[in-house]
């Protein structure tokens, strides 16, 4: 299903520039210094051709070797003076580009980890996970490779020039013949490769998407015998991205002919005038020596700054994504609970109280209407009903996701844990996974919530026990296992409540059981709802919830509502007996 | 199977690649060359130009600037031809390779994703294909580097004998010079820049575990650890940066001397008259020249060498062994649908025997994960077993082609695959289902709540694995595909885990019908489904233990009961 109405914001060109000024305010004076740097190694380079040009004189008068080789040596000192100089404004460069990056993706971070969740569902996480991924590459490449080149070929052109115009004005106007069609070829290449390359990038990902999900598929595919299918339909996806690899391949040499273009007339420009500044005596056949090879010298950082203009449009968009998000910062305020009441953990009263809570999605489409229910503390509570009965909104509003449309959610304890079925291991030691829940946790520890899981046997067993890389590129745990974390992760984490929403149910069903025990194990002590899929979880908790279409129709304990005849009672029927259901 | 060495089977798929596209690599290389030739004849005419600027009239200048301009037009076809040939070698090739191994992963007989992860092999089908194609590319840079550097030093020996052979004996020193001094850097900024991506996969696998984060409201804790890793990971970098900008110093001073060397000696040279000033310019000029294609020689060589090692990891998937080699019988039409197991060996099973009838509803229980596991494997012969055997109407199903029995017997596993396109397409995989019971199957499974919801209904089109679904509502259109299909024998594993139970109960009731008079195996512990086959089969360390009707195990077998109902 696609949804992307609701996309998460993208900066202004303006906001962007202001956040950079921000970002860059630190490092104000290494920026200056690398500037200073850099302007001083290029000039040094740019002493070269003279020289050579120096070197043509002295052959042309017959001059002695002893002068011809001082000409070597300077030209030595002059690539050892450049090299020096311009290397360490690299060098400085890069520390702030590095800098500034790293502090945007660590805003970054920070505001997408402290998003509403209500706003990302919305966006669709794709959205995010998209930024973080393409869009910090994107942007890294650019400060690490793009941004120094860019500078340093933007710095040789506009000192060759000037080199140039030192020389003889009259070179310079002749270079600049070349300038209108490289600017022209600048601004029809960026029309043409900025659409294709955005369509480029959709293909390459749409096939590498296209290809996991077959790869993945694979079981699947060759129960319903589908090879044929799915290997036509990866062809064709893989068609479509080579064609428009092959239409960017094509627009770049268009783009490299009409620099040639340029290239030969201003060569032959600075050529001629060359050719009749000599004859008239103006310049020394050095100088326009010097002349063409400065001109000759200015192919390289041309071609290198104009085919980095896309690159640079690719980097300012994805700034814009990133700084979109970074912007939306709410800085240190934690997500807010369902009711800030006061904090007092061993209070009379229900652990949750929910009353005459109305909720929708959209105006027209009640999901829940006029729910009342408490949890009392260290009470269990499983809340079972047909999908579309509105149990994962009830649980979604008590922990703060939602918002109530009417009626108020409390809880006095302040913390609400959610356990979803969307199992995650995060990337890095396991052992770091379950600090993320409680940061000081010490080994014992965790070790202790992993006992209490039954996951402390097989995390020993890993094959650097605790200390294993697990997640993406390192083992990979099974779903059950991953489920286990997540509730060693809630014992570390310790909130006084917790909701499961439908925690076990990835899990086989033989697998489920074990969870089931795990879970009872995990929420010892706490008050708890549960969205049950299983009546066995239903069975075990001291209260039993049932639900249909927004309403609570039965509350009771299992005891109870078997004796009462009623919709819950069918199910337990359905579930104990070998009768098949008379329902439809 | 051929018996070969991976080396030999890496060279096979590598010359079989690029043997298609000899054409192309053959026009590439000669358009390039063109190109470089032209390259090289620059520098050398800017001398012609300002020798005759010193000798000659308007005339020679308007002549010398023609061939300049004819010289351009060369370079810059041959330039677009040769990239284009070249790239598009290049991209058909690793298309190629890219469906032989779509072809081989989805092959009826399997074991081409044995020991590799999914992402590892979307790899080797994008990242290695894309490099053994790219061999097209270097070939046809090393051969027209190498007719530049011919050409080159046909020019500069031409222009003077001793000063010519300065630069082509210079060069190749020079190249290695930086070659050894850039070694040292390049393992050292590799880790480095590992480091600095991995900080990347961080943020990516915080912002995917998001919803995680906010249910324990860690957000603070996760917050903190990434800025400690977009830290170390900063330093890393700059580390790399001062490294790479020391090197580019180093390369760009050696190269500096290298031209002064070259400077001073034709200077000399032309001062004593032994060559002219503008054979000096030109000198120096095809001296900087040649840097371009010497260093061409280092790239070709490491695309060749990567070329090579991604040709072996891609041979070593396209002749994996299959996982079940041996069958190529069509299983006797009609087909009647009778299972029967005979002394079933294949861990964790011990020797199972069972009797289906044909039209029967089965019920299969196990408390051991893997013993289910197994079966599922064994019964849509994923594999093959170590003894014994599953027959199909008395037939060994190692003995049936694995396509033919698998449109007899359907077997699907826990696991739910849903695919890109509508619910409609994905229940009608593709055609193999029959399009008359489609609304009877999405009934069955009551996958019709799930499209009642969806704004399009069955043409609701899913993207990205139909994550946006609960995994309940996969699970139900997964099972309405499998009733769908209506193949003789259906073996479900698990179809129901993520479903409420109040739905569950509702498929158990509408399963018999949907399946009437054919075979149909539920290999699950969940009771409502259970409740509704005639017969239980229990499994217990690997053999059979107990079999009989739900109600009657759930009343006297307290082990069956506790594995059930829990």
């Amino acid at each position: 299903m696609t949804n992307g109405s609701m996309l998460l914001p993208i900066a202004t060109g303006r906001r962007t520039r202001a956040m950079l000024r921000v970002l860059l305010r630190p490092h104000r004076a290494r920026l200056a210094g690398a500037f200073a740097l850099l302007v001083a190694g290029t000039s040094a380079g740019l002493v070269t051709p003279p020289l050579l040009g120096h070197v043509v004189n002295l052959a042309t008068a017959g001059s002695g070797a002893g002068e011809i080789v001082l000409a070597g040596v300077a030209l030595v000192g002059a690539a050892l003076t450049e090299a020096a100089l311009a290397g360490v404004g690299v060098a400085l460069l890069a520390q702030v580009g590095e800098g500034v990056l790293a502090r945007l993706r660590e805003r970054f971070v920070e505001s997408a980890l402290r998003l509403p969740l209500e706003q990302v569902e919305r966006a669709g996480a794709g959205d995010l996970t998209s930024r973080v991924t393409n869009d910090v590459a994107v942007i890294a490449e650019a400060a690490r490779t793009a941004l120094p080149e860019f500078t340093r070929a933007l710095l040789t052109i506009g000192l060759t020039l000037a080199g140039m115009a030192v020389l003889d004005w009259r070179f310079l106007v002749a270079a600049l013949i070349a300038v209108p069609v490289q600017l022209h070829t600048v601004r029809w290449y960026a029309r043409r490769a900025i659409p294709l390359y955005a369509r480029q990038r959709v293909a390459v990902a749409g096939q590498q998407h296209h290809l996991l999900a077959t790869i993945n598929g694979a079981a699947t595919i060759r129960a319903f015998r589908l090879a044929d299918h799915h290997r036509d339909r990866v062809g064709a996806r893989s068609q479509q991205a080579v064609d428009l690899l092959l239409r960017g391949v094509a627009l770049q040499t268009r783009f490299y002919a009409r620099l040639h273009v340029a290239e030969l007339a201003g060569l032959a420009a600075v050529l001629g005038t060359g050719f009749f500044l000599v004859r008239g005596d103006a310049v020394s056949i050095g100088t326009a020596t010097a002349a063409a090879l400065y001109f000759h010298g200015l192919f390289g950082p041309i071609n290198v700054a104009l085919a980095l203009v896309d690159d640079a449009q690719a980097a300012a968009s994805g700034l814009d994504r990133l700084v979109g998000v970074a912007d939306l910062a709410a800085p240190r305020t934690p997500t807010p609970t369902a009711s800030p009441g006061p904090r007092r953990p061993g209070a009379p009263g229900p652990a949750v109280t929910v009353s005459g809570l109305d909720f929708a999605y959209s105006p027209d489409r009640p999901v829940l209407r006029g729910v009342d229910l408490t949890v009392g503390h260290g009470e269990r509570v499983a809340v079972v009903g047909a999908s579309g009965a509105g149990k994962t909104t009830l649980a979604k509003v008590i922990a703060g996701v939602h918002q109530p449309v009417a009626g108020t959610v409390e809880v006095p304890g302040g913390e609400v844990a959610l356990i979803t079925q969307e199992v995650h291991v995060f990337a890095g030691p396991l052992v770091e996974d379950l600090r993320l829940a409680r940061p000081g946790a010490s080994d014992d520890e965790v070790r202790a919530a992993l006992a209490t899981v039954d996951a402390l046997a097989w995390a020993e067993q890993l094959p650097d026990g605790l200390s294993t890389e697990v997640g993406a590129g390192g083992y990979s745990l099974t779903a059950a296992q991953a489920q286990q974390l997540a509730f060693a992760r809630l014992i570390l984490a310790d909130p006084p409540v917790a909701i499961l929403d439908e925690a076990t149910a990835e899990a086989g069903s033989a697998g489920a059981r074990l969870l089931e025990r795990v879970a009872t194990a995990a929420l010892e002590g706490r008050s708890a709802l549960i969205v049950a899929h299983r009546l066995s979880q239903a069975v075990n908790a001291d209260r039993i919830v049932v639900m249909d279409s927004g309403r609570i129709v039965e509350v009771g304990s299992h005891e109870e509502l078997i004796g009462r005849a009623g919709p819950y009672a069918t199910l337990w029927q359905a579930w104990s007996d070998q009768r098949p259901l008379p329902t439809g | 199977m051929r018996r070969t060495g991976p080396s030999r089977r890496g060279r096979g798929v590598l010359s079989g690649a690029l043997a298609g596209q000899r054409r192309l690599v053959i026009l590439s290389a000669l358009m390039v060359t063109a190109h470089q030739a032209g390259e090289a004849l620059v520098p050398f005419l800017i001398g012609v130009v300002i020798d005759r600027a010193v000798g000659g009239g308007v005339g020679d200048l308007a002549l010398w600037l023609g061939v300049l301009g004819a010289v351009y037009l060369g370079l810059s076809y041959g330039f677009r031809y040769g990239v284009r040939y070249g790239e598009r070698a290049a991209e058909q090739a690793a298309h190629g390779l890219r469906l032989r191994l779509t072809r081989r992963v989805l092959d009826a007989r399997g074991g081409a994703e044995a020991d590799r992860l999914p992402g590892a092999l979307v790899s080797i089908a994008t990242s290695d294909a894309a490099r053994v194609g790219a061999v097209a590319v270097a070939i046809a840079s090393g051969v027209a580097a190498v007719m530049a550097l011919a050409l080159a030093a046909v020019l500069l020996l031409w222009i003077s004998l001793p000063l010519g052979l300065l630069v082509l004996l210079g060069i190749p020193p020079l190249l290695l010079l930086t070659h050894l001094l850039g070694k040292p850097l390049e393992g050292r900024s590799e880790s480095e820049q590992e480091q600095s991506a991995h900080a990347s996969g961080i943020a990516a696998d915080l912002v995917k575990g998001l919803r995680v984060v906010k249910g324990l409201r860690a957000e603070d804790a996760a917050v903190e650890r990434y800025a400690d890793r977009s830290r170390r990971a900063l330093t890393a970098s700059v580390r790399v940066a001062r490294a790479e900008a020391a090197y580019q110093g180093l390369v760009h001073t050696a190269s500096g001397v290298f031209l002064a060397v070259v400077a001073v000696v034709g200077g000399v040279l032309a001062a004593g008259g032994d060559i002219s000033v503008g054979q000096l310019i030109s000198s120096v000029g095809l001296a900087q020249f040649l840097v371009g294609p010497m260093s061409t020689f280092g790239w070709v060589g490491v695309d060749l060498a990567q070329g090579r090692a991604s040709a072996r990891r891609i041979a070593a998937v396209l002749d994996a062994a299959p996982a079940v080699a041996g069958g190529d019988a069509e299983p006797s039409m009609p087909v009647r649908g009778r299972v029967t197991v005979r002394g079933l060996h294949s861990p964790p099973l011990r020797g199972v025997d069972l009797d289906i009838d044909a039209g029967e509803l089965v019920g299969i229980v196990t408390a051991d994960p893997a013993e289910a596991a197994a079966l599922v494997g064994l019964f849509g012969r994923a594999y093959d077993p170590v003894a014994g055997a599953v027959e199909l109407d008395g037939v060994a199903l190692a003995e049936l082609d694995p396509g033919s029995l698998r449109s007899a017997m359907l077997t699907t596993e826990h696991h739910t695959d849903l695919f890109d396109g509508t619910i409609r397409s994905n229940i009608t995989a593709a055609g193999r289902a029959r399009v008359d019971l489609v609304d009877a199957a999405v009934a069955a499974a009551a996958a019709d709540e799930v499209i009642r919801t969806l704004p399009d209904g069955l043409d609701t089109v899913l993207d990205d694995q139909a994550r946006a679904l609960s995994g309940g509502q996969r699970q139900r259109i997964a099972l309405a595909r499998a009733l769908a299909t209506d193949p003789t024998v259906l073996v479900v594993h698990d179809p129901t885990t993520a479903v409420d139970t109040v739905t569950e109960a509702r498929i158990a009731a509408r399963l018999r019908s949907v399946r009437d008079g054919r075979t149909t195996v539920l290999i699950t512990t969940s009771p409502a489904l259970l409740a509704a086959t005639d017969r239980v089969i229990v499994l217990h360390d690997g053999v059979v233990r107990a079999t009989g009707r739900h109600g009657e195990l759930v009343a006297d077998d307290s082990r069956y009961r506790s594995t059930v109902l829990a």
